[in-house]
């Protein structure tokens, strides 16, 4: 038995994508499947790099496409398995992982967003949400966590193996490129040590007996000649989304109670808008900081309470209103004023968010 | 709350700005102060100016980028060009003196600018390759984020197992650095 990748707790130094390698390896993944494309890459490379000492695998497919459906051929065996892509590598995984979603198989993606549309740059974005939430032919049965900081990239990416195989959702970890080649400070450790149980995982296809004899035989579908037939089995699927999402939905917030403004963000743009708010507050403003870290499902509760109370809603994104279309979806009714500082595919400073406040304010 | 010192490191590919605010950043790690370092990346793997955002203080850090600058280090004409956004009226600007023809693009709203001889020296006092640890020094005594021995720890942990062969290295590193800091203190 190869010794655990983490004994104790470390303080480390390191990019977003040697956090995410770790911390897959933390949480007991077996394989990764990838195809390089910036700005990932290090996640495999620093993955490769580690895994021969622990006995763990990996295996490089052709392209995006291949990548998703080994992944999917992994989890369908019973094996801990993800992959990790970006931008365009993000728009081919999305046919397989609506197989994914169609048989319900744990599959865990990071992805590390960068520009778009199409080749776009290979730096940062945050323009793979909707792609990310609801990409597929289909309704979106999957969970997504946006990280903000380098030990959520690692808490989460941990977190997201257990969510993927409790529930049964392929289950996404969204950073971008500033995280993924940032370093920043955090604490390595092993889940068992903080209390963390992994959940286990089973194989769907290969168990062992005789099928129909010794045990049910493995049905599994993705295609229905029938309309209702499917129908039937999305409106299972539905209802167990529908009863998971409060338990999955996460959310940070603060100052939110008195706030007439509160700025809503989410991912790696929320540090802006954290130290926008503290700021802020000293200056005498009245504003309050929001941050779904679930982008699906949102955190509905907790958001339509704040924007029930809230005058004005200033949602903060590096996209176009990827973000801003989840939120007016989640607080249909509120009767606050939308506003927004949109910035495609570049970052947002604490500096323009303040500039921003004080230009809605007078 | 004390706000942490931001900084610039602009130079072109190969000068090794992005090495200097790695180890800077581990510095202040190892002191167990906070530290968030990004360089900017493209699709070009060299031919670009090379800038290196660096953020140093007492708790966690906000956005990994930042509009204006505590310090700003040039170290090329195209790298002034492209740094000049992040100067304020606080912003200390540090160019390398040997650069030509950039006298109109010197940012004019700063603090002070200082031009510092680091490519002379590099070459005529110590050797090319460390011109970058000159520009450390530089920045530790203009900013005092991290400690000049820490600075050397830090140098000793990513380069030791190049001075276990070679100790001569060891010391030109050091004295580059003391140099970077001297050619500051000459100025101020």
């Amino acid at each position: 038995m190869p010794e655990k990748p983490i004994q104790g707790e470390k303080r480390m130094f390191v990019t977003g994508n040697e956090v995410v390698a770790w911390a897959a390896l933390a949480a007991g993944a077996e394989i990764m499947y990838g195809y390089p494309i910036t700005p990932q890459n290090e996640i495999m490379h620093y993955w490769t790099r580690m895994i021969p000492k622990y006995g763990r695998r990996f295996l490089q497919t052709e392209d995006e496409l291949s990548a998703g459906f080994t992944t999917v051929g992994g989890v369908l065996a019973g094996r801990r398995a993800f992959t990790a892509t970006a931008g365009p590598g993000n728009t081919l995984m999305q046919e397989p992982i609506s197989m994914a979603e169609a048989m319900r198989l744990p599959i865990v993606v990071v992805v590390q967003q960068r520009g778009g549309p199409s080749t776009a740059t290979v730096i940062y974005s945050q323009q793979e949400v909707t792609l990310t939430t609801l990409g597929g032919n289909g309704e979106g049965l999957r969970v997504v966590y946006s990280t903000a900081t380098h030990q959520e990239l690692f808490d989460y990416t941990i977190k997201s193996f257990n969510t993927a195989w409790k529930y049964r959702f392929p289950t996404f970890v969204l950073g971008d490129g500033y995280q993924a080649k940032m370093r920043e400070s955090l604490m390595f450790y092993d889940p068992a040590e903080r209390g963390i149980e992994m959940v286990p995982t089973d194989a769907y296809v290969g168990r062992p007996g005789m099928p129909g004899v010794d045990r049910a035989p493995t049905h599994m579908r993705n295609t229905y000649n029938m309309e209702e037939e499917l129908y039937d089995v999305l409106q299972g699927y539905l209802a167990d989304f529908a009863k998971a999402a409060p338990e999955i939905a996460e959310h940070e917030a603060f100052d939110t109670e008195d706030a007439d403004l509160v700025i809503i963000s989410h991912g790696v743009v929320s540090r802006a808008c954290k130290m926008a708010v503290r700021e802020l507050r000293e200056q005498g403003y009245k504003v309050g900081y929001f941050r779904p870290i679930t982008l699906r499902p949102m955190p509905e509760k907790a958001m339509r309470e704040m924007a029930g109370k809230a005058k004005q809603l200033l949602v903060v994104e590096s996209a176009q209103g990827q973000l801003d279309r989840l939120v007016k979806e989640v607080i249909y009714g509120s009767t606050a004023e939308m506003l927004s500082l949109f910035k495609p595919g570049v970052g947002v400073t604490s500096e323009e968010v303040i500039t921003r406040v004080k230009e809605i304010k007078g | 709350m004390g706000k942490p010192i931001k900084i610039v490191l602009a130079g072109e590919g190969g000068q090794g700005v992005q090495s200097v605010a790695e180890i800077l950043a581990e510095a202040a790690n190892e002191k167990g102060r906070e530290a968030l370092y990004i360089p900017n990346f493209g699709v070009e793997q060299r031919g670009g100016v090379s800038v290196a955002y660096l953020q140093i203080g007492d708790e966690k850090i906000g956005a990994p980028k930042f509009q204006t600058a505590d310090i700003v280090i040039a170290l090329s004409d195209r790298a002034v060009t492209r740094t000049r956004k992040y100067v304020g009226p606080e912003t200390v600007f540090v160019y390398d003196s040997g650069i030509e023809n950039i006298k109109d693009e010197l940012p004019t709203n700063t603090n002070k600018i200082y031009a510092i001889p680091a490519i002379e020296v590099s070459k005529k006092e110590l050797h090319p390759r460390v011109f970058n640890v000159i520009i450390m020094g530089a920045v530790l005594k203009a900013t005092g984020v991290v400690a000049m021995d820490d600075a050397k720890k830090a140098i000793e942990k990513k380069l030791g197992y190049k001075f276990e062969k070679n100790p001569e290295l060891r010391e030109m590193n050091f004295k580059a650095m003391d140099r970077g800091a001297e050619l500051v203190a000459d100025l101020s």
